[in-house]
């Protein structure tokens, strides 16, 4: 199992074209560009996997047609519960050919076109396929290919939220990713006291109606908040964690992040 | 197998809503995507054309803007497309819809079998697919939900209804229209997007598939859309069942069998 991705100190986060872009030619050379700009600077590049349920590229095809780099501790994918097997395999297959060593596995958002896996497509006897089994899979069909990260909501009821990292841990988690934490969280001691190495995720846009979906609660749009005083935060309160930049400002904040990492040496 | 699929743009479901002034759908600014049905026709025509060979033929008819509809399904896998845009079929009502279609089969030729949704989610009527069955005078199925054998003569399908399903065989040439969960329709993939852009799809007229003008657009049609309007709104009702959860599960269960819902 490689751990480079791990010794990275940032993950960029990269939303691939969506299958509906009105530009997709466009939308294609962005992606490209934002991609090729986060290698250059010694970052790693993520690629969420259809989030919130809506049709997108899989950053494996976008990687090969775009003929973009991909050595390994460079790039890593996410995969959700909603594919087909063939599909998933076909991601995961691409993946391994590519040279991609790290995949963050999540149970993501459905819709009408991204079919739920079921367990007996996993060859599993359980009574649904959560990102639980998700990682018992890639690790018995993909052994030894992947560094398998697994995902931390703190802003879930904790004790259930507690007791299924224990599972996902227990099938094999590599990494935990938490959702994005604000300053500082409790929960971050407690995951490192798990023995694994911990992404923090840093909430880099001042769209706080898209933190609020993405962390389950109602945050005000008139609250104060800006990005980067957190990521600094976040940088202080936990030098020993990788950071997750959730929806980078490439224009804006990847220059301040390069002067980040220079002045960090 | 010659297999043509008919595929509709109409607006996004979750987007539309009722002028009230006018009473029909606002259709300004809202997002255009294929009908979710016809994407499960699509894909059963792919699986056919993977059992048994042949090729599947993406046809829409519309105005210039459905083209992405017929691209969008080659993008899934269909080998070729056709657009049928001419003003003389505006306003078509289901009837000289299924008129103009039929006349498009006809004319493409060799057709073996047509696959619809079984409706289009903007209309909702479920008659076109029956009305091209009628117009070609070949035999239809309709709410097909499972295909169990293919060849290039005859399959042999499960068509859904109120009390259940029927398993029959029909002879092609054939019309069929299938339900929601016969498959799961495919993804495309970028490779095969970035394809479809490039494909070369006909736009045919009326002229071009040979059709009477008299019995397309308005003139052709035997009905009108007099007014739509929003369904009454349900009554919502709460029912708080507080105490220990397992005291109500049994009254909700206990509710619910009382009102004949499980």
């Amino acid at each position: 199992m490689s751990t480079q991705v791990l010794e990275k100190q940032f993950h960029v986060e990269i939303l691939s074209p969506r299958q509906k872009a009105e530009n997709l030619e466009a939308d294609l050379e962005r992606f490209a560009t934002r991609y090729t700009q986060a290698i250059a600077g010694g970052d790693v590049v993520c690629i969420p996997d259809n989030p919130l349920g809506k049709l997108a590229f899989q950053g494996t095809e976008l990687i090969r047609e775009l003929g973009l780099p991909a050595a390994p501790g460079q790039v890593s994918v996410h995969i959700n519960t909603f594919h087909t097997k063939q599909n998933l395999d076909e991601v995961l297959g691409e993946a391994v050919d590519l040279g991609i060593d790290n995949v963050l596995v999540i149970s993501g958002d459905g819709s009408e076109r991204l079919p739920k896996l079921r367990a007996q497509d996993l060859g599993m006897d359980a009574a649904g396929v959560t990102s639980v089994e998700l990682v018992q899979y890639v690790h018995r069909e993909y052994a030894g290919a992947f560094s398998v990260g697994v995902a931390f909501n703190p802003y879930e009821p904790q004790e259930h939220e507690w007791e299924k990292l224990q599972r996902k841990v227990d099938a094999g988690a590599d990494f935990i990713t938490t959702q994005p934490i604000i300053g500082r969280h409790e929960c971050i001691g407690r995951l490192q006291a798990l023995g694994l190495p911990v992404v923090v995720e840093a909430w880099m846009s001042k769209k706080l109606h898209l933190l609020s979906d993405c962390v389950g609660y109602k945050i005000s749009e008139d609250t104060p908040y800006d990005p980067w005083e957190n990521l600094i935060a976040l940088r202080n309160a936990y030098p020993e964690c990788s950071v997750y930049l959730a929806l980078l400002g490439f224009k804006t904040q990847l220059p301040q992040l390069a002067q980040l990492k220079e002045d960090m040496g | 197998m010659r297999i043509v699929v008919c595929v509709k743009q109409v607006p996004a479901i979750n987007e539309v809503s009722i002028d009230p002034e006018t009473k029909r759908l606002k259709r300004e600014g809202v997002e255009s995507v294929m009908n979710p049905f016809d994407l499960y026709a699509l894909e059963v025509a792919l699986r056919m054309r993977e059992q048994v060979g042949g090729s599947v033929i993406a046809l829409s008819m519309g105005p210039k803007q459905a083209m992405r509809t017929v691209r969008e399904a080659i993008a899934v896998g269909a080998d070729s497309g056709v657009l049928l845009s001419d003003r003389a079929v505006a306003g078509s009502d289901t009837w000289a819809t299924s008129y103009a279609i039929a006349s498009t089969v006809r004319h493409l030729g060799n057709v073996d079998l047509v696959i619809c949704g079984k409706q289009a989610v903007d209309g909702d009527t479920a008659q076109v697919g029956p009305g091209i069955a009628a117009h070609l005078r070949w035999p239809q199925v309709t709410y097909v939900s499972h295909v169990s054998a293919v060849s290039n003569t005859a399959l042999t399908l499960a068509r859904m209804h109120e009390e259940g399903s029927t398993v029959l065989e029909v002879t092609l040439p054939a019309v069929l229209t299938v339900v929601k969960g016969i498959n799961q329709p495919r993804v495309p993939t970028l490779v095969s997007v970035l394809a479809s852009r490039g494909a070369d799809v006909p736009v045919l007229s009326a002229a071009d598939i040979g059709a009477d003008p008299e019995r397309l657009g308005l003139n052709g049609s035997p009905t009108r859309v007099v007014k739509t309007g929003p369904p009454p709104p349900r009554a919502a009702d709460t029912v708080i069942l507080d105490g220990p959860a397992r005291d109500a599960a049994r009254r909700i269960v206990h509710e619910l069998r009382m009102q004949s819902l499980v």
